[in-house]
């Protein structure tokens, strides 16, 4: 528990977080009508349960952080958060769920792949990550990955999945 | 012998040859997911969900039970050959299965993990084959207090286990519960936390959430805290056990099903108690020249025992799912997810329903472990390769999958962006040691339960008294009670005796 004698404030955050959804779920569970109808229990009883005890968890969490750090606690593995490798792999999800409709799957998850893949290669400290051969490598396995899964899932399947086109194989 | 002449209809429909290629499919696809790192047998059934829509149901769940064991016989592959710092899922075969390979010995070790999985997984079907129909008949008594409780039960051991903090398993379960109330409420049609968005009426989809916690935040782990992390891989050896190796793994593998089979029974989750379990045994009953391997050179019973009873618990997990609809682990909830996608309701009534469907899967599991032992055996050298995939693209590949899986479910880019929130959630639990298995059983199992209690509650007119009033639900309300309170207590105790 090294890391949290020297700063509480990440633990104390998640135990916030956990009370304020708490919160936020029995907020919500006002909206919900409470008519139990035959039985004794209606559509609203789980919601406030599930707030009542999301709530004191948050506030259990938050005690423990704030008396010596969570009890039970695994170190977690791996070293010091890299940030910039995390902003490359948001930025191919977030763009994959932004664009994958308008240019369809296989381009979409290529540029998904080629984002992440930059991103962990960063990550693991490769020094030709920006290199221009690593980038077409990863265009290209990009590509031969997600064209014939999109092929796959389609063809032999009959899964939705959008294309560019409406041929069905872009 | 009704229930023999029922399993010669199940091996009849299951070895079509579209049901053998399914079964082949799932095995040789399960012992991938198995062997490769950051992505396991839950994820690998939750990407391929949407093939329900299309895929007959029976040989869809051949294929399902086909990744979910393989995955098992996979995993061991990894453990052993593989050093992962900080692996839990397979940490006790890797205790000694590793040090087994440090001396030279991964050939041997790997051959009593794929045998004994192999006995411990044919003797287990076994025991579902004559047992799984009794617990129906058993089971088509239950009234929903019981069955409210017995998924409390389930609720608190997957939730409560052993050595863990309560605290981090009961708030990782009641999320998995909140996600399970987004949607309509299905008794009184009431639209709940659905903030007026058409897209959250249907409720979350399991896909995205097992895949957004298992395989996109695993991704996001390893780029933000891993990309660093070296692991080295032991040098294979032939693949061959000696005559002295086979008597010392026999009696292992047996006893390892002996405590893996009740284990999986119970509606109690997890593999981790059942292998420590059989761990412990093999080291108290070694003899004094081989007990000075364990820890060291490596004791081959150390990886028997271990990896029977992990795979037996695995597949008698079978029996709560199919006879009482009650999964104990991530991928049976995902499995049980696959079956609701089907309209079916796993439970009692699945054995006289779908009686063609469940015993074509029970048959398929024999096929299935054969072909695993082919597969796992003299193949083994064609997984390894697997691991030589560099990881900066079996990650980001792994993402290609998961918006098949997410996407293909629904058809909704709505869903990418939610995959991605549940993805940081996800990471934010691993590094804060929230356990996330409780969370998809919660959400899996929330709206069953809930249902369970409601009619419970109706059926004691308005009173919460009906749990107590029945015998077998008060006797279930005093399990879940002993689950809670004993291993304190044990652990109090053991600590005073320490002290004085």
């Amino acid at each position: 528990m090294t890391q949290q004698a020297l700063n509480p404030w990440p633990q104390t955050l998640v135990g916030a977080g956990v009370l304020l959804i708490g919160l936020a779920l029995a907020a919500g569970a006002l909206a919900i009508p409470g008519d139990a109808g035959y039985g004794g229990v209606g559509p609203n009883f789980l919601p406030w349960a599930v707030a009542v005890v999301l709530t004191l968890c948050g506030a259990w969490i938050v005690w423990e952080a704030r008396t010596g750090g969570f009890r039970q606690m695994d170190e977690p593995s791996g070293d010091a958060a890299y940030w910039p490798a995390f902003i490359w792999v948001s930025a191919g999800l977030l763009a994959n769920a932004a664009l994958i409709t308008a240019i369809g799957f296989i381009l979409s998850c290529t540029l998904c792949y080629v984002l992440a893949v930059q991103g962990l290669r960063r990550a693991a400290g490769q020094a030709g990550a920006n290199s221009p051969r690593a980038w077409a490598t990863d265009v290209f396995t990009g590509a031969v990955i997600s064209a014939p899964v999109y092929w796959m899932f389609t063809q032999f399947l009959g899964i939705n999945l959008p294309g560019l086109t409406s041929t069905g194989w872009l | 012998m009704e229930t023999v002449n029922a399993l010669v209809q199940g091996f009849a429909s299951a070895i079509t040859v579209g049901n053998l290629l399914w079964c082949f499919v799932g095995c040789a696809l399960g012992t991938a997911v198995g062997v490769l790192p950051g992505i396991g047998p839950a994820v690998a059934v939750a990407m391929l969900l949407p093939i329900t829509a299309k895929v007959d149901v029976t040989a869809s769940m051949i294929f399902f039970a086909g990744i979910y064991y393989g995955a098992m016989y996979g995993g061991s592959t990894t453990s052993i050959l593989l050093n992962t710092p900080g692996e839990t899922a397979t940490m006790v075969t890797a205790m000694e299965g590793n040090k087994m390979a440090k001396s030279g010995r991964a050939g041997a070790a790997l051959a009593t993990a794929a045998i004994g999985s192999f006995v411990a997984g044919t003797i287990a079907t076994v025991i579902v084959t004559l047992f799984a129909p009794w617990v129906a008949d058993f089971a088509v008594k239950l009234g929903p207090p019981e069955y409210f409780m017995l998924m409390v039960l389930a609720f608190t051991t997957v939730s409560a286990v052993l050595g863990k903090s309560t605290l981090r398993g009961m708030t990782a379960l009641f999320l998995g519960l909140a996600i399970g109330c987004i949607g309509l409420d299905q008794i009184s049609g009431q639209p709940r936390y659905t903030m007026g968005k058409a897209e959250l009426m249907d409720g979350i989809e399991i896909v995205l959430v097992a895949v957004g916690l298992f395989a996109v935040a695993e991704v996001m782990y390893a780029a933000l805290f891993e990309g660093r992390t070296v692991e080295s891989q032991n040098r294979m050896s032939k693949v061959h056990m000696t005559g002295r190796d086979w008597k010392r793994s026999v009696p292992a593998w047996l006893r390892g099903t002996a405590i893996g089979t009740p284990f999986g029974c119970i509606p109690a989750g997890g593999t981790e108690i059942p292998t420590f379990l059989s761990y412990a045994t093999e080291k108290k009953l070694a003899k004094p020249e081989n007990l000075e391997e364990f820890g060291k050179t490596g004791a081959i019973e150390g990886v028997a025992g271990p990896e029977a009873a992990n795979n037996a618990t695995v597949t008698a997990a079978l029996i709560p799912l199919l006879t009482l609809g009650i999964p104990t682990s991530n991928t049976t909830a995902i499995l049980l997810g696959a079956f609701q996608n089907y309209g079916i309701q796993p439970g009692p009534q699945l054995f006289t329903t779908s009686a063609a469907l469940v015993w074509a899967l029970i048959a398929s599991l024999y096929i299935g472990n054969l072909m695993l032992l082919v597969l796992n055996l003299p193949m083994v050298g064609l997984w390894v390769k697997l691991l030589k995939i560099p990881k900066p693209q079996l990650y980001a590949g792994i993402l290609i999958f998961a918006t098949v899986g997410a996407y293909g479910m629904r058809q909704s880019a709505f869903d990418l962006f939610l995959l991605y929130a549940i993805g940081v959630l996800g990471v934010l639990m691993r590094r804060f040691d929230f356990p996330t298995a409780p969370v998809v059983v919660g959400m899996i199992l929330g709206p069953l339960a809930e249902a369970q209690m409601r009619n419970a509650v109706s059926i004691g007119e308005g009173s919460f008294a009906v749990f107590v009033q029945r015998p077998m639900s008060l006797t279930l309300i005093i399990i879940v009670l002993a689950v809670l309170i004993l291993p304190r207590v044990m652990k109090r105790r053991a600590a005073k005796l320490a002290a004085g």
